[in-house]
């Protein structure tokens, strides 16, 4: 075990906690909170692995944005402060549907690469950005079209909406 | 030098501490003596001579205070946000460089670990104006969270224009790259990341989250004592952050006349200089509205980067 | 967008306006003055407190009457005066036992000042009399009598001279600089009102 393991281990139990709490927990806002520990927990999990640039991509996409958007939007709805009661069969069926995607992951990644430990070896992010704008670059700029598009397409029914309402 | 690596580390984190409890005073201080001689006023002068221990009465005040949770407050969130808030610039503050051997942590893609952390820091303003179940804050929380996540984008788009131009993630790779000319080619994108900058600080004129005519103090309204504290002491250790960060990106850091001796220095004067402007612009200039605020990001700021960032990408590929 | 909105050229010249008038007020040296340090300047007439002139004062109660929140407290008697000459008529005169001015009641609205037909209150340019409990604010007459030294010459009455200075010739037992209306018709006048009790004015202890 070295100073890395540990430190893997201990980022990815608080990840796994906090993904725990964020599932479990009663209050929609306070389960949000838990979701940017656990995304945090997430980058540091990657920090930990050598991947330094999805790591921080990952705080600055999915803690910085996207989870921002979520609590914005649940404040904007006053929705975050009530409780929510799902019903029993919801929770055993998404306990056994959680409890089924981690076995089959665990497995296939168990069945892949066994038990042993690897040296952790990715790309620097030199490499990432050649792959990306070299290789990849066809579906990145599809992916940017996509965004666009939906982008372009949220304006419009904002205005649509707008010019409805003026008119009548 | 060879000191060994614990030890290195403990001095590096203690001397971060030391800067970022020392810096934020430094930059209230001179708010208080610059905004009230634009104003025709002396400031603070009771204070040790010219008032030069008013920060630290008023540190000592707040920690007399009766420290309030109210009762209608989402405990936890409540008490745990002026950590959040604080936290993310002592982070950002280690990876900045004040010269090429003057770094803390230096880490390699030290440009995108600062905005990231940076960005964590909304949390804090977001935790605040939800855990005070107050409508005020609650109002303020939302103009908070609209106003960081609209202006995250132009500025990151800005940095990554002076990341494209120096073909590296690193601050220090960026600072070194640098050379006087960018202060022209990168004008527009110095000019956006200044407004983001400023607007992620949530400062005049971007202080609609806080507007005390508005939202009484938004999402800081319920706060006392010491945690009211730490949220001010966030807003200055975020003006430190961001000066620093523009002088690495935009101003060449500690290049200037013997930089090997004295370039953390330049790096602190020119900080300084970005500080004081920022502070200025709050003498200066009245609120945006919200409306207004929005508009500025996406129609002005927005379009400007990307002009930014074609322009960069030109002249790196006619040039470089 | 029908409004008359500026443009963004005008817009970007009112932030520099903005700027450049901060700046300015910068480079010039402030206004404040240090107050506890450095002596206000203040103008000699400025109304600041309220001063007796004992020697003036007749007992006749008009400021105590028209003071809108009856802050002024006067206690006098009556004594007589052997006539002058033979044959005279003695006359009776007050003598003021108390006159007391509670200043936390006091608005200082100066018209017991404007009342006074015998000038014996003035206004003072003094305002440093802060105490620190309430009661302590009703002041008696050695302490009013104390705040004529700064009272500015030009509204002294005529020919009054403050005690130090060289003496005019002046009769000591008449009130100072005035001489219409006289002293026994409107002590007198006063008297009638009161029927003859001067301690008119039930007093709150």
């Amino acid at each position: 075990m070295t100073s890395r393991d540990v430190l893997f281990a201990a980022v990815g139990l608080i990840t796994a906690a906090a993904a725990v709490l964020a599932v479990t927990n009663r209050r929609v806002l306070h389960a949000g909170l838990w979701l940017v520990v656990s995304l945090g927990g997430l980058a540091g999990c990657y920090l930990v692995l050598g991947a330094e640039l999805v790591a921080l991509v990952q705080l600055l996409v999915y803690v910085g944005a996207v989870v921002v958007l979520v609590l914005f939007a649940l404040m904007l709805t006053r929705s975050g402060g009530g409780e929510v009661d799902t019903s029993p069969a919801h929770r055993w069926l998404a306990a056994g549907v959680g409890a089924g995607m981690t076995v089959l992951l665990g497995g296939a990644l168990v069945a892949a690469y066994g038990w042993d430990t690897r040296e952790v070896a990715g790309p620097g992010n030199e490499h990432i950005g050649e792959e990306i704008f070299g290789t990849w670059v066809w579906p990145f700029e599809l992916l940017s079209l996509l965004l666009l598009a939906a982008l372009v397409t949220a304006v419009a029914v904002a205005t649509t909406g707008h010019s409805r309402d003026r008119a009548a | 030098m060879d000191l060994p690596l614990a030890v290195e580390i403990i001095l590096k984190a203690v001397v971060v501490l030391a800067a970022f409890l020392t810096l934020p005073l430094a930059i209230g201080q001179t708010e208080h003596k610059v905004m009230a001689h634009m104003q025709g006023r002396l400031g603070p002068m009771e204070a040790g001579p010219h008032g030069i221990a008013q920060l630290v009465a008023d540190g000592i005040k707040f920690v007399q205070k009766e420290d309030v949770t109210p009762a209608s407050a989402d405990r936890w969130v409540f008490k745990l946000a002026p950590a959040v808030a604080l936290i993310p610039y002592l982070v950002a503050l280690a990876a900045i460089p004040w010269s090429a051997a003057w770094v803390a942590a230096d880490v390699p893609a030290s440009l995108l670990l600062v905005l990231a952390v940076t960005s964590v820091g909304v949390f804090g303003t977001l935790m605040a104006g939800w855990g005070s179940g107050n409508k005020y804050s609650l109002v303020g929380g939302m103009r908070a969270g609209a106003q960081l996540v609209s202006y995250e984008l132009p500025m990151v788009l800005a940095a990554a224009s002076v990341a494209m131009a120096a073909g590296s993630l690193s601050l220090t790779g960026i600072a070194q790259a640098w050379s006087w000319w960018w202060l022209i080619w990168q004008l527009p994108g110095a000019l956006v990341f200044l407004v983001a900058a400023v607007a992620e600080l949530q400062r005049v004129p971007f202080d609609s989250p806080l507007a005390d005519s508005e939202v009484v103090f938004g999402p800081y309204t319920e706060y006392t004592g010491l945690r009211f504290a730490f949220f001010l002491l966030a807003e200055y250790a975020g003006i430190v952050v961001m000066s620093l960060l523009f002088t690495v990106l935009f101003l060449g850091g500690w290049s200037g006349p013997w930089s090997d001796t004295l370039g953390p220095l330049w790096t602190l004067l020119k900080a300084a200089l970005v500080a004081i402007l920022i502070l200025w612009l709050r003498i200066a200039w009245p609120r945006v509205r919200e409306d207004q605020l929005q508009r500025l990001a996406w129609l002005v700021l927005l379009p400007l980067a990307l002009v930014q960032l074609a322009l960069t990408g030109v002249g790196v590929v006619v040039w470089g | 967008m029908n409004e008359d909105k500026p443009g963004a050229l005008q817009a970007l010249r009112g932030l520099g306006k903005g700027l450049a008038t901060t700046a300015k007020t910068l480079a010039r040296p402030a206004h404040t003055r240090q107050y506890p340090h450095v002596e206000p300047d203040l103008p000699e007439r400025s109304h600041g407190v309220i001063a007796l002139l004992e020697e003036n004062c007749t007992s006749c109660m008009l400021c105590a009457r028209e003071c809108p929140d009856w802050c002024i407290y006067i206690d006098s008697h009556k004594e007589t005066l052997e006539p002058t000459t033979e044959g005279g008529r003695a006359r009776q005169h007050n003598v003021l036992d108390r006159f007391d001015i509670d200043f936390s009641l006091c608005m200082y609205c100066g018209i017991c000042i404007e009342v006074c037909p015998f000038d014996a209150l003035f206004w003072a340019p003094d305002f440093a009399y802060a105490e620190g409990d309430i009661r302590n604010l009703l002041h008696e007459k050695p302490k009013l009598g104390t705040w004529m030294e700064r009272v500015p010459d030009a509204t002294l009455p005529e020919g009054y001279a403050r005690p130090g200075a060289e003496t005019p010739a002046q009769d000591a037992d008449g009130p100072v600089g005035v001489t219409e209306p006289s002293v026994g018709e409107a002590g007198s006048s006063a008297e009638g009102t009161d029927a003859g009790d001067t301690s008119s004015r039930e007093v709150e202890e």
